[in-house]
């Protein structure tokens, strides 16, 4: 388990590094794909249970879906991997960077690498991300209106700016 | 520092590094955005978990709606670029260069 936490958060930082180093918008989307999977095998080790399945659902099957259709917008006739010199320089760079920060900061650490999956040790109904989630709703109800105003607001701003005809952000069209 | 608190820590500064230093294309200034609010919904995910305050987890919840909405809204952006300037290279958008 510990071993199973270790490779993940591994695989977290290749996937930022991949991703914060330039290469064509078809890869780096490819990286954040796999950095949010990964993300929610992490928070599966550390015990939610909900949390990761509703970062799976949104962030990975509604916002990822749209970047990876819109890297369609970025097309060009030889996108920039990570085997491109230009790419391959800020790699270097930021793995030296992340591993000098490791060696400074994290060098000594012999404790427990792995998470606290759970503690009853028997099968519970109400778990504690399911819990705190129900409580936006009961509690923290305006919070959840003023969630959803942003959201319809955001909508018409999207429409607004998308909008041609002299209007909005299209010039030309 | 806990490991686990290195790498949400690290994958915080990494994509601050690549939203910051230059690039070819909005879009992937866009995705480094990403990587940004994928590290805190992280941090604030485990908060939750692992110190037991259960009613921190309605925040990773928050975060994740107003980061659809911003997401959406520099998707909107990229589109636009696309539509004025043909592509979404961050070279063309020189308006206020002088």
């Amino acid at each position: 388990m510990s071993y199973l936490v270790c490779v993940l958060l591994f695989r977290l930082m290749v996937g930022s590094v991949g991703v914060a180093s330039n290469p064509s918008p078809y890869f780096a989307a490819m990286g954040l794909v796999m950095e949010s999977g990964v993300g929610c095998g992490v928070l599966i080790c550390f015990g939610g249970s909900f949390l990761p399945l509703v970062f799976f659902l949104i962030y990975l099957g509604g916002m990822m879906v749209v970047f990876a259709f819109s890297a369609a917008l970025s097309a060009e006739p030889y996108p920039y991997g990570w085997g491109n010199r230009s790419v391959k320089m800020y790699v270097a760079a930021y793995v030296l960077g992340v591993g000098c920060a490791w060696k400074v900061l994290l060098g000594k650490w012999s404790g427990f690498w792995g998470g606290i999956l759970d503690e009853s040790g028997e099968l519970l109904v109400l778990r504690g991300g399911m819990m705190g989630v129900a409580a936006m709703h009961d509690v923290g109800g305006w919070m959840l209106v003023l969630g959803g105003l942003g959201l319809l607001l955001t909508l018409f701003v999207v429409l607004e700016l998308v909008r041609g005809v002299s209007r909005g952000g299209l010039r030309t069209v | 520092m806990t490991p686990i608190q290195m790498t949400f820590s690290t994958m915080f500064l990494l994509g601050l590094m690549g939203l910051t230093f230059h690039r070819t294309h909005l879009l992937s200034a866009l995705l480094c955005l990403e990587t940004l609010m994928l590290s805190l919904f992280l941090a604030t995910s485990l908060w939750a978990l692992q110190l037991s305050t259960i009613n921190i987890a309605c925040v990773p919840m928050l975060l994740l709606a107003f980061s659809a909405c911003e997401a959406s809204s520099g998707l909107a952006l990229v589109v636009a670029t696309a539509g004025t300037h043909g592509s979404d290279h961050m070279q063309n958008l020189n308006l206020l260069q002088c």
